[in-house]
């Protein structure tokens, strides 16, 4: 007897596949087959190649890998692939799914402790789809006196303000969502909409614990914009440019870091605070305001929530690369696509299958998308390292490190960034 | 297809703004406010200045709707909620309204704003950058010296009496 089904029966089991078998074949028979005769009488169809264009032909086509690979880097090439799979969100939400479970993983082993280990079988790996799977089942629950429509709108709102940052950040040479020309001011103007939609849906939820997170929350976040803001504009003096692409691009020979060191610091201190980590977990400290803004959130709409603080955290942590970390650019590993498979095609035996459209992606693609990633993986990880090692700090101390210490950094940043603009050293005209 | 947009954009812009002034709840009123300023950006894209454009979104929206949005908040609830209508007050100002709006639509129109080739490309924001460090350099001065000002009165205005009691680091 099983445990999970306690009326299983073998029969009913085989009955029930017998029974979909058959209405499948019924229905294909009743319905598909006079569907496809209908297209072909019907619908004038086009002609590609000299060929007249049916059911049946393009049923051929997709099993052949000749035909289907230029349709294929055709849709590649399209805004909708951009923005849905790979620079955008499909890539940015992919990420943030590896990071949260090696956070789990990597506090659980900084704390001596085990973390995800019995969903799936190695190590816990399918601990992410169980939660998922539980948020999406469970009820959304909305306080009696909430203000329903921005309650409702609130996480949505959250989620594409991220989205809407993802697709600032430059991935590959070329595979940018958004290439703008003022990239970084844009990249300003998107962080200032999480204040708004922060104290909103913390108000939205009427109810005491949400509101004074998200009062803390909009005091962290819009007095650390200010440094945020001002780390970042020794980059913009040595390059000349606000273009995100066109900063990476002058990163060819040596990161920003080495010469900016102290506007990389406050920027990640910063960045620390806007996504609202540990040390500067305020708005959520779970000691203190049950969880601060987010108490209020269930089911879905929490896991939405979740999901735009995890993008936010990978295109922060995309930006700190692209500025200070030269983005895409290092040296070659990827290896080159094998000559043969282009000029003779694939031997298999008797058969030879000549795939032209081949390589799918360019060697300069992977191997900048490979160093991009593993960067950006390095970087997250120094934003996860501080949950597992320190306390949280008090809000006067939060107030003076960003109002006095920080801002008056930014601005001994900018003046070494003037500095060696105008000792000639770097930017338009330097000696490097 | 830019005249549909401009179209949407005046429609959301000044609706948005009638709606800021006659919504009842202050909260929402203050969105609507985001939505006019929001709108106002759209219409610098439109006009091929996105430098003006984001700099609208980040100071707009980004910074002084969040002032309102927390000044708004520190109201007493019933105050949120409610309103004084005076029917009066409404007409005079819709009035004085009108006669801005005329008046200074003619003084725009008056003002050789029909001789401007349209079809120019965008002037550069480094040129404007330029500009203001070179010829401009007197007006740049003047307006950060209003800027300091302003910020020392705001700190000396903002001082607390009873620095002792304060909590030290």
């Amino acid at each position: 007897m099983s445990v999970i089904a306690p009326n299983f029966k073998f029969s009913e089991f085989v009955k029930a596949i017998l029974d979909n078998a058959f209405w499948i074949l019924l229905i294909f028979v009743l319905i598909g087959l006079p569907a496809v005769f209908l297209i072909l009488f019907y619908i004038e169809m086009p002609v590609i190649n000299g060929e007249l264009l049916t059911p049946f032909l393009a049923l051929t086509w997709l099993a052949d890998p000749s035909r289907t690979l230029p349709i294929l880097k055709a849709f590649m090439t399209t805004d909708l692939f951009k923005i849905a799979a790979f620079p955008g969100f499909g890539f940015a939400a992919l990420i943030a799914a590896g990071t949260i479970f090696i956070e789990r993983k990597m506090l659980a082993k900084l704390q001596l402790r085990v973390g995800p280990f019995y969903c799936g079988k190695f190590e816990g790996i399918l601990q992410l789809m169980g939660d998922g799977l539980k948020l999406i089942s469970k009820e959304i629950i909305i306080p009696a006196k909430a203000d329903k429509p921005i309650f409702w709108a609130a996480p949505i709102l959250f989620v594409a303000t991220a989205a809407a940052f993802v697709a600032l950040i430059p991935v590959a040479p070329g595979w940018v969502v958004a290439d703008v020309d003022v990239g970084l001011l844009a990249v300003f103007a998107v962080i200032g909409f999480f204040p708004i939609i922060t104290i909103l849906s913390a108000w939205s939820s009427n109810s005491k614990y949400p509101f004074i997170g998200g009062i803390r929350a909009l005091h962290q976040m819009v007095s650390f914009e200010i440094p945020l803001i001002l780390s970042l504009l020794g980059v913009v003096i040595l390059t000349g440019t606000l273009n995100l692409s066109e900063i990476v691009a002058s990163q060819s020979n040596f990161p920003w870091i080495i010469f900016l060191p102290i506007g990389a610091i406050i920027f990640f201190i910063t960045i620390l605070a806007e996504l609202e980590r540990i040390p500067f977990d305020l708005p959520e400290a779970e000691s203190e305001i049950v969880a601060g803004w987010l108490t209020e959130f269930s089911g879905m709409i929490y896991g939405l929530v979740q999901l735009g603080t995890y993008l936010k955290l990978y295109a922060f942590a995309a930006l700190f690369v692209v500025l200070f970390l030269g983005g895409w650019t290092g040296p070659m590993i990827w290896p080159p696509f094998p000559e043969d498979i282009i000029t003779n095609g694939i031997v298999l035996g008797p058969i030879t299958a000549k795939i032209p459209g081949l390589p799918i992606f360019s060697q300069e693609m992977l191997n900048g998308v490979l160093w991009f990633v593993i960067k950006t993986m390095g970087v997250i990880f120094f934003i996860l390292l501080p949950r597992g090692v320190f306390p949280r700090i008090r809000v006067d101390m939060l107030l003076s490190l960003g109002w006095y210490k920080l801002i008056g950094l930014a601005f001994v940043n900018i003046f070494i960034a003037l500095g060696l603009l105008y000792a000639g050293v770097l930017g338009p005209g330097g000696i490097l | 297809m830019a005249d549909v947009v401009f179209l949407a954009l005046s429609v959301i812009t000044i609706g948005c703004a009638i709606a800021a002034l006659e919504m009842r709840s202050l909260i929402y009123g203050s969105i609507a406010l985001m939505g006019t300023l929001g709108g106002i950006a759209g219409f610098f894209l439109l006009l091929d200045s996105p430098f003006v454009a984001m700099f609208q979104l980040a100071v707009y929206v980004g910074s002084i709707a969040v002032l309102i949005l927390f000044t708004v908040m520190l109201v007493k609830r019933e105050l949120i909620f409610k309103k004084v209508e005076d029917k009066r007050r409404k007409f005079v100002g819709i009035a004085l309204m009108l006669v801005f709006i005329v008046a200074l639509g003619s003084i725009i129109m008056d003002s050789g704003i029909k001789t401007i080739t349209t079809d120019e490309p965008a002037v550069d924001f480094r040129n404007i950058g330029a500009d203001f460090l070179t010829y401009y350099w007197p007006a740049l001065i003047l307006m950060a010296l209003i800027l300091t000002s302003s910020v020392t009165g705001a700190l000396i205005l903002a001082r607390r009496e009873d620095e002792n009691e304060q909590r030290t680091d």
